[in-house]
């Protein structure tokens, strides 16, 4: 047991810190629902960070928390599944992006995609994409989203290999989620801070103290079953870890918005980058109830 | 990083395990009902007793006091399996997890010779006397006087809702001899020293927990006096952050849990909505785990935890919380009678914000100390 970094996790933290800095702030001029960085995903390519898990010395763990770093940015690319899920993929490596589609709905980095993870019921199917197989739509969301050509091929994964990119689907839900909801409380904090009224900092007012230090709480927890899941590769792990994300993204959201008020109903307010991404999350793989079913299944035999 | 035990810590953990299995008796699950029962007080001083002989008690302590310089992993791993086993050695966590940690760091060589030895063999019970009528979160505005008398003092005053006072041998007294935050003295009172009068207080912990204790022209040596006048609140800093991460709460609530979902399974009862409460109970002690772990961690790589240690216990109030409410919608039969230790971790866990100190006061510290948010105005 040792929660801290490796050397090797370590450097590669650090290196990723140095990548990521020209992402770091807040857009000045920002009235749109997406920002989307595709130089953030050619230089994260470049720099092989799409390889970490499989690499010798850092593996899913490392993985893990570079997801959860870069879902601290403002902007979002199309990390988590290339990072967590693509490595487990069996039979060579599947073009990326990735994007994973459920029930027919529009789904994240569609449009951009060349791997598609296909899920039918408990099932999952694989497609490969050409530009043009999916359509963007305009989406709350905070991420790109396209829908997928109903006549699209899928070949479905043996079920062995389906519960294993399940459990995989569920670590990087739970590891981005982890990062944006640091960023979100990151963001409230600042506003918190600075934002007075009756003569001193919202900050002061021990009601959104305390509802704040309970989301910290809930977050830091999401972070850190998401590392644990990563780190023992096991699938109550994982369930438990996105179910977690999961549950705690809908206090979240709806916390986090109430105590910036009006500013962060505005576009120009970055907060919905992060909580719309996690608006996103929330249904995703079947949303919590079917985690829970997981959960049920996995962790009470 | 790595969330995996190792070979040392897994076996220690079994044979923790294995000395529990021989050392319980088969009607433990009854007696673990009131921590702070007559009938729990006995049978912890036999069981502690067994502990010490087979170098269970107090493995982390230094070898000079009886343990074997074992490191936070060993101690907690101890701690997880004790308190999961519904706690048998009873008020006894106290002296092990830090009123005898507090006295080897602060007390004189005297007060160590007297008391630590006692706790070591598992033969002391002890109380803590901080909580006061109009002293509670706000520990700093107690009033029990400790007056200066000839070559001592004498104590007026109250404590109240302290556990285990009607067993212990000795009280962890915080008084005042002077004004001011600054002017609060911790003394080591026996119990059976004149003046003193407890009263039971009924509660919903359990029979025989909690007390009223008073103090009335209470003389004791200046030798009673741990530290100098006026250092109790740095030297309780220190002996509250030990027990913050001190009772893995968690465990049992795990456990509990697990203990409730296989009763509900055998009767067919466990469907969709229960899977929602026994994943949302099973997230949150998973997360009280990781954060309590975190914490050891740092002690072992020798950092002091600050604020994560509230952050750990915040989470560890919402699992008791989580899993206590799954008993009460999906096996409510267990608060009338039908299962006694699911009945004991429901007491316990009514105090889980309570106890050691309101979970509010951990809320202010992580606002504070781990998000930076501005004080509030005093």
């Amino acid at each position: 047991m040792d929660f801290r970094p490796t050397p090797d996790q370590a450097a590669l933290m650090t290196a990723l810190e140095r990548l990521v800095e020209p992402f770091a702030a807040p857009p000045t001029d920002f009235r749109r629902f997406t920002l989307e960085s595709e130089e953030l995903e050619s230089q994260l390519e470049a720099a092989e960070f799409f390889d970490i898990a499989e690499t010798p010395g850092l593996g899913p763990v490392a993985a893990a928390l570079a997801v959860e770093r870069l879902a601290r940015l403002p902007c979002t690319a199309e990390v988590a599944l290339s990072m967590l899920v693509r490595p487990h993929l069996r039979n060579g490596r599947w073009p990326r992006p990735l994007a994973f589609v459920e029930r027919g709905r529009p789904a994240r980095f569609l449009t951009r995609a060349k791997t598609v993870l296909v899920a039918d019921g408990e099932g999952l199917g694989v497609a490969f994409l050409s530009r043009g197989n999916a359509a963007a739509v305009n989406s709350l969301f905070a991420y790109p989203m396209g829908a997928l050509d109903a006549d699209v091929a899928v070949k479905a994964l043996e079920p062995e290999e389906g519960a294993e990119v399940r459990r995989w689907l569920r670590v990087a839900l739970a590891a981005e989620a982890a990062g944006l909801m640091q960023a979100a409380i990151d963001s409230t904090v600042e506003h918190l801070s600075v934002r007075q009224q009756f003569g001193r900092p919202l900050g002061t007012f021990q009601a959104l103290r305390h509802r704040l230090s309970e989301c910290a709480v809930l977050a830091g927890g999401v972070k850190w079953l998401a590392l644990e899941a990563a780190g023992t590769q096991d699938s109550g792990a994982a369930a438990l870890a996105a179910f977690h994300a999961q549950q705690s993204a809908a206090r979240l959201t709806y916390d986090l918005h109430q105590m910036l008020g009006a500013m962060g109903v505005t576009l120009e307010h970055p907060l919905h980058l992060w909580t719309y991404r996690l608006k996103a999350l929330q249904s995703e793989l079947g949303g919590h109830g079917a985690q829970a079913q997981a959960v049920a299944q996995l962790c009470f035999p | 990083m790595d969330f995996a035990f190792d070979d040392a810590q897994a076996t220690f953990r079994t044979t923790v395990r294995r000395f529990l299995a021989d050392n319980l008796p088969g009607d433990w699950e009854q007696l673990a009902h009131g921590p702070g029962s007559a009938s729990q007080t006995r049978f912890a001083r036999d069981f502690c007793g067994k502990l010490a002989r087979a170098g269970l008690l107090v493995p982390h302590w230094p070898a000079r006091w009886g343990g074997r310089d074992a490191d936070p992993w060993i101690a907690f791993i101890l701690a997880e399996e004790m308190w999961g086993a519904g706690e048998p050695r009873g008020g006894q966590y106290m002296n092990v997890n830090w009123i005898g940690p507090t006295l080897m760091r602060f007390g004189t060589e005297a007060q160590q010779a007297r008391y630590i030895p006692p706790m070591a063999r598992g033969e002391a019970l002890w109380c803590q006397g901080f909580s006061e009528p109009e002293a509670g979160s706000d520990l700093a505005s107690l009033r029990t006087r400790a007056d200066r008398h000839g070559d001592g003092y004498r104590i007026h005053g109250q404590k109240i809702w302290t556990s285990y006072a009607g067993a212990a041998d000795a009280c962890f007294l915080l008084a005042r001899t002077s004004p001011g935050k600054n002017g609060i003295s911790i003394f080591l009172v026996p119990m059976d020293t004149p003046g003193i009068t407890v009263r039971d207080i009924p509660s919903l912990i359990g029979e025989g927990d909690i007390h009223e204790v008073f103090f009335d022209d209470v003389a004791v040596p200046e030798s009673a006096r741990l530290g100098g006048e006026g250092e109790a609140w740095n030297i309780v800093r220190t002996a509250l952050s030990l027990e913050r991460v001190g009772i893995p709460r968690f465990a049992l609530a795990a456990r509990m849990l697990e203990r409730a979902v296989a009763s509900l399974k055998r009767q067919d009862r466990f469907g969709p909505h229960a899977h929602i409460g026994a994943a949302r109970a099973r997230a949150a002690c998973a997360a009280a785990r990781l954060y309590s772990y975190r914490i050891v961690d740092q002690r072992r790589h020798g950092e002091t935890p600050g604020a994560e240690a509230s952050a750990a216990r915040v989470a560890t109030v919402m699992c008791e919380h989580q899993v206590a409410d799954f008993v009460v919608e999906h096996c409510p039969e267990a608060l009338s009678g039908g299962d006694a230790l699911l009945l004991a971790h429901h007491q316990r866990a009514v105090v889980a914000g309570i106890a050691s100190g309101a979970a509010e006061i951990q809320l202010n510290l992580v606002a504070s100390q781990l998000l930076g948010l501005p004080r509030e105005p005093r």
